[in-house]
């Protein structure tokens, strides 16, 4: 949507997984990123934020290749790869790394630490014994798992669930790469370590220059993050802009529901209901045709449910697709 | 005049473990008035199910203590036969919401069957009566009666969560324990449940003892809050007072880990791990984490002080009273 000199560049991206009801039936599509578009600067970090459901995993995914997309571009440095394949994919993999939400399934549990973060540097043929393990040391001492010698030895049973986040986040980090995508990093953690978790990462991003999107459900997290914010919901990005403004003067319905939705913590609350719409997401095998938010829609217009609406930009580098903001 | 609906003195239950006894509830007094809510908040693993399950008596089978006294309803509890106490207190007076029970529902039952399962077990009543009253219910929480004929694969998690509701309400109790009723549910869904749960307190008067970890999420419904460390109680305080001005070091820490939407506070993370309930610290068991503590604390459990007007902190440093310290 803006920021032509980034990294990252999304245009109409669609992933659609194929699913059969029978061998001989018709194949139905579940639309779970349906034309999204945006781009990301070096060293920026967003944050994508979405109820289940919404597509903001599969979105991720899609940009690391993880999954092929449907149709439309993802082009890294000015080269797209889209379509390219596993082997032309690899410098691509080198430089882009995910952390997951599970650290007690990520991390195999029959390699010491030392070597599940010597794998990366393995596959891609990263330097000598020596160089591999300076490598090591430095990521372990970066994500403070300290003493280093202590627990490049121990084997992921021996540490907590936010130590082991700890060597997730270090193995992301052992090739330097220019792109991660952290989803749902903390929401497996204790309460207590998350906040310490995120601090870290965010630490992690701005010394190394790491362009990062964070994906979460949880909004209030997203705040200490990132600059900027996308919300999806219904496999679409339906506003987008730097985090102060979506927060403070959000534009979509959608988002401002989100939004009132979030308790702080407040005696008031327990004495008045909140505004929120009734209903959950829809099914994308079939979603509502227009906008896919208007049958929760408090604001809902002649125009909504017939056409679906263009992203319009009613603040600066703030961007909505939503009929209310269409310029008459 | 309100009374109490919901008094535990001195309630103990430790579990036998391989490595030793787990202290989960250790000598907590509490106590909840009627059309009253309470929420118990602290860290995972500092006993706060447990407590739930020690008043509702659900409990597994390697008890190594459980005494104390429990009142609900005026009647105390503890002198019950287990026989007495399902026929009498357990979903008549009390009844409880666990946490995922949503995806604990029968998937091959019909709804309709599973909300009125305990009209069957506990009123004894016949089945097409107490279909009518499962449709009844489910109209109170917002579902079509019609539902009762669907299976749970038919219902999205917000609808799997108002069944469960109804299952909980059907036998009209006056308490409900509600153990992360939320935690699975996204953030709109959770925001329309909390609304489901304020209109029916109003309407019926019901007393809810709110398990949560998540502290702006317990002021969705707290009138008080309790806040839980190491199987004891820390602290407890109306909701006027906690969520401006908390007294015990723990939950003044717990209050600045909260991350906010609308200010701009920054969140602090609390500096080492939970205390363990089969070793425990000595003295005050938060001593190695306050950044209050001192000698005292170290040597001596502290009692639990009055700050006034119900207001409760179990630590050294209200010895001499609140703001004295």
């Amino acid at each position: 949507m803006n920021n032509s000199e980034g990294l990252l560049k999304v245009e109409n991206l669609k992933k659609w997984f194929e699913m059969r009801k029978g061998i001989l039936s018709n194949p139905v599509f579940v639309r779970a990123v349906d034309d999204v578009s945006f781009s990301l600067g070096k060293g920026e970090a967003m944050s994508l934020v979405g109820e289940s459901g919404s597509g903001k995993t599969t979105l991720g995914k899609t940009i690391l290749r993880l999954y092929k997309p449907t149709e439309g571009k993802i082009i890294v440095n000015n080269k797209d790869i889209s379509n390219a394949n596993p082997k032309e994919l690899m410098w691509y993999r080198r430089e882009t790394s995910i952390i997951e939400q599970d650290p007690y399934g990520a991390l195999p549990s029959f390699f010491t630490i030392y070597r599940i973060l010597e794998e990366p540097l393995l596959i891609h043929k990263f330097g000598n014994l020596e160089e591999r393990r300076k490598r090591i040391h430095e990521v372990l001492d970066e994500v403070r798992l300290t003493p280093i010698e202590d627990f490049a030895s121990k084997y992921p049973h021996m540490l907590s669930g936010g130590q082991l986040q700890r060597v997730a986040i270090a193995r992301a980090l052992t090739l330097r790469p220019k792109l991660v995508i952290a989803d749902e990093p903390v929401s497996m953690l204790d309460a207590s370590v998350r906040i310490e978790i995120l601090n870290l990462l965010r630490e992690l991003q701005r010394n190394l220059g790491i362009s990062f999107i964070y994906v979460t459900h949880d909004l209030t997290t997203t705040k200490y993050f990132s600059e900027r914010l996308f919300i999806m919901y219904a496999g679409k990005i339906i506003e987008s802009g730097r985090m102060f403004e979506v927060i403070h003067n959000p534009q979509h319905p959608y988002t401002e529901a989100l939004l009132n939705a979030i308790p702080d913590p407040d005696a008031e609350n327990r004495k008045v209901l909140r505004n929120i719409p009734p209903g959950e997401p829809p099914n994308l095998v079939n979603p509502p045709s227009g906008c896919r938010f208007h049958p929760r829609c408090p604001y809902k217009m002649d125009i909504c449910d017939k056409k679906e609406p263009s992203t319009f930009e009613p603040e600066r580098e703030h961007y909505t697709m939503c009929w209310l903001h269409e310029i008459k | 005049m309100t009374e109490n609906i919901l008094t535990c003195k001195n309630l103990v239950l430790h579990y036998t473990a391989k490595k030793g006894v787990v202290k989960a509830v250790n000598g907590i007094s509490i106590s909840l008035l009627k059309g009253e809510s309470l929420a118990l908040v602290g860290e995972s693993g500092c006993g706060k199910t447990s407590l739930a399950k020690a008043i509702i008596r659900l409990l597994p089978r390697n008890i190594h203590t459980y005494n104390g006294e429990i009142l609900i309803d005026g009647q105390d509890t503890m002198k019950l036969s287990e026989k007495q106490f399902r026929e009498e207190i357990r979903w008549k007076k009390i009844s409880m919401i666990f946490q995922g029970a949503m995806n604990s529902l029968n998937p091959v039952l019909k709804v309709g069957y599973q909300v009125a399962e305990p009209l069957l077990i506990h009123e004894k009543m016949k089945k097409n009566e107490a279909l009518e009253r499962a449709k009844k219910a489910l109209s109170v929480v917002g579902i079509q009666e019609s539902f009762v004929e669907r299976y749970p694969f038919e219902l999205s998690g917000g609808m799997k969560q108002r069944v469960v509701t109804a299952m909980a309400l059907i036998t009209n109790p006056a308490i409900i324990i509600l153990d992360e009723p939320t935690s699975a549910l996204d953030v709109i869904t959770q925001a329309n449940i909390m609304n489901l749960l304020k209109r029916l307190k109003k309407e019926r008067g019901l007393s809810y003892f709110f398990i949560t970890h998540d502290i702006a999420l317990s002021s969705e419904l707290a009138d008080k809050i309790a806040v839980m460390y190491a199987g004891e109680i820390q602290e407890i305080a109306s909701a006027d007072i906690f969520y401006k001005k908390p007294a015990h070091p723990y939950s003044k820490k717990l209050m600045a880990s909260v991350p906010t939407l609308r200010t701009d506070k920054k969140p602090e993370f609390i500096v080492g791990s939970p205390a363990s309930l089969i070793n425990p610290p000595s003295g005050c068991k938060f001593h190695p984490r306050c950044p209050s503590a001192f000698d005292k604390c170290i040597k001596e459990t502290p009692p639990t002080f009055d700050l006034g007007s119900g207001h409760l902190a179990k630590c050294w440093l209200f010895e001499k009273g609140w703001g004295k310290e």
